[in-house]
């Protein structure tokens, strides 16, 4: 069987400070690909491989996948076809599957670029602060507060270690219920806490009356729903669109909590503590990636975006008794069996990142020239990461090439295209 | 394999290589789950068994999975109505209602000046 995955690096251990454990939850929960913190994948997967006892090991080639919030690195099992086959097969679907994952990822930016233009309350300064980006930028003093940045980039980061090293260690010792009521308190607060300001904001914006039962009507449903699909059965376009929606709220809280120099160093350091930790063969990432490979187990993510594409020439029939297919709707991913299906995953956490930086570029960003240029070379990070995928078939980080051509963009545009569009038009000279 | 069944009619997959009677349970567990004051997880379960219910070729289950189907869009169509007659109400009657209509709000209008 072959699969493709895309781990994304969530770093859900990014908390913040209003909540305290179920932050990182929902940060666990938030990159799936593969490393994340994801023991509660390996959960449901037991879970499911118990309830399932038709399963057989030979049938199953569970994919390790990380799902949470952790970048993922980008992992391929290769079927016992020919190998220039193979090859062919894997770049031409690949490249399906990149487009398949273009849609997601924008959806999710053109939701974080509507609310920060719309909604002000997600630029708005606030005296708050996330516990871990303990220093206060100084306004004044350019090099106070290039310092201040550079020390809360390293709280922060620290914290995403010692997140992720703990969730290893929970993944290693196989506490796995622990992991899942982390994901599932995290999800909780995602769906229902920040879904709750979000509409406030909204209706406050729009000058909208809203009453309390209605609201509650509305959160309620919200949330239930979301936490059925997600962690439980429910169809997969829903279950996508949920991801979509809670990778936007979490990006609109970073957004609105991380101090604005901070969030851009912070979203290089993380993109550089995702190629290590995916790629360095002692990174935490890396071995639960192998620890799940090793116990033949897929990480799950409660939160794995995963475009599911379909490619089968005959389809084995129910007439195939073991065939085990209800464990496709938990685990969203796909078993190949006798023909392959190719699967691309990416992990909540990246999604949340991209948004970050293309919602910064939108809300600080002069005009739509820059948070366009950032869109656009985060597509092109996407597209080569896959690219890359497809050559090296192994567990890939996700974050840094876009991450990295977002930031240059996001400079270059903001302080060379952008002069220089305002004088041609100053000047009414077209090119 | 396996596949996932897909919700909305955007890029339609096979729906569900489940074996029949899970997906009457799934239907069943969607429609109980209905009654917590969740209308949204009744029109999850109309669309999503939709297909199944109506448009494919009899099986055992189907019966079943019919009248789930057709239950909960029942149940659907109650609340909305109920939804719109309240919301309606509301938004009507507001002001004047005075205090118990700001006690109820959770957000109100701002005026002009």
């Amino acid at each position: 069987m072959r699969l493709l995955q895309l781990w994304a690096f969530d770093f859900c251990q990014l908390l913040f400070m209003n909540t305290s454990d179920s932050e990182e939850d929902s940060y666990n929960e938030r990159s799936a690909l593969v490393q994340s913190e994801s023991p509660t994948i390996p959960s449901y997967n037991q879970d499911h491989d118990m309830s399932l006892p038709q399963e057989t090991d030979s049938k199953r080639r569970r994919p390790v996948s990380s799902g949470l919030d952790e970048p993922g690195p980008v992992e391929r099992e290769r079927a016992s076809t020919p190998d220039g086959e193979e090859e062919e097969l894997t770049l031409k679907y690949g490249a399906k599957h990149v487009i398949m994952l273009f849609i997601p990822v924008t959806l999710c930016m053109v939701v974080v670029v509507a609310t920060i233009k719309s909604v002000s309350f997600y630029t708005e300064k606030s005296s708050q602060r996330l516990i871990y980006t303990p220093f206060e930028e100084d306004p004044n003093s350019v090099g106070q507060r290039l310092l201040n940045s550079f020390l809360n980039t390293i709280v922060m980061i620290s914290v995403i270690v010692v997140m992720t090293i703990i969730l290893v260690v929970l993944y290693k010792y196989r506490c796995y219920k622990f992991i899942h009521g982390w994901l599932i308190l995290s999800s909780l607060m995602l769906l229902f806490w920040f879904s709750f300001m979000y509409l406030g904001e909204v209706f406050k914006t729009y000058n909208v009356a809203m009453d309390y039962p209605t609201l509650v009507m509305i959160i309620w449903n919200f949330g239930v729903v979301g936490m059925i699909c997600i962690h439980w059965k429910g169809p997969l376009r829903l279950q996508q669109a949920y991801l979509i929606v809670i990778s936007a709220l979490m990006a609109l809280i970073f957004i609105k909590y991380l101090p604005e120099w901070s969030a851009w160093v912070i979203l290089g350091a993380i993109s550089i503590y995702d190629l290590i930790a995916v790629l360095c063969p002692k990174g935490p990432l890396r071995m639960l990636v192998e620890t799940a490979q090793e116990r033949n187990e897929p990480i799950f993510p409660a939160l794995i975006y995963s475009s599911a594409m379909v490619w089968m020439v005959g389809m084995a029939d129910s007439s195939n008794p073991g065939s085990g297919e209800s464990f496709t709707i938990i685990y969203k991913y796909f078993f190949p069996q006798d023909n392959e299906m190719l699967w691309v995953k990416l992990g909540l956490g990246d999604f949340i990142f991209y948004s970050v930086l293309v919602g910064k570029a939108a809300a600080t960003g002069g005009d739509w020239n820059t948070t366009l240029a950032c869109f656009v070379a985060i597509l092109i990070g996407l597209c080569l990461t896959l690219l890359l995928l497809a050559i090296f078939k192994k567990a890939l980080p996700a974050l840094p090439i876009s991450i990295t051509f977002g930031l240059v963009f996001y400079f270059s545009t903001d302080n060379l295209v952008r002069p220089f569009m305002d004088s041609l038009a100053a000047h009414q000279y077209y090119i | 394999m396996d596949l996932s069944s897909v919700f909305f009619i955007g890029n339609i997959m096979n729906l569900e290589r489940i074996p029949n009677e899970e997906k009457l349970s799934l239907c069943r567990r969607y429609y109980l789950g209905g009654f917590a004051f969740l209308p949204f997880l009744w029109l999850v379960n109309v669309l999503w068994f939709f297909r199944e219910a109506f448009l494919k070729p009899t099986y055992t289950e189907q019966l079943q999975i019919k009248s789930y189907v057709k239950k909960s869009a029942l149940g659907l169509i109650v609340w909305v109505a109920v939804l719109t007659t309240w919301i309606t109400i509301f938004q009507h009657f507001r002001a004047q209602w005075g205090e118990v209509g700001d006690y109820l709000s959770f957000t109100i209008p701002l005026g002009t000046a």
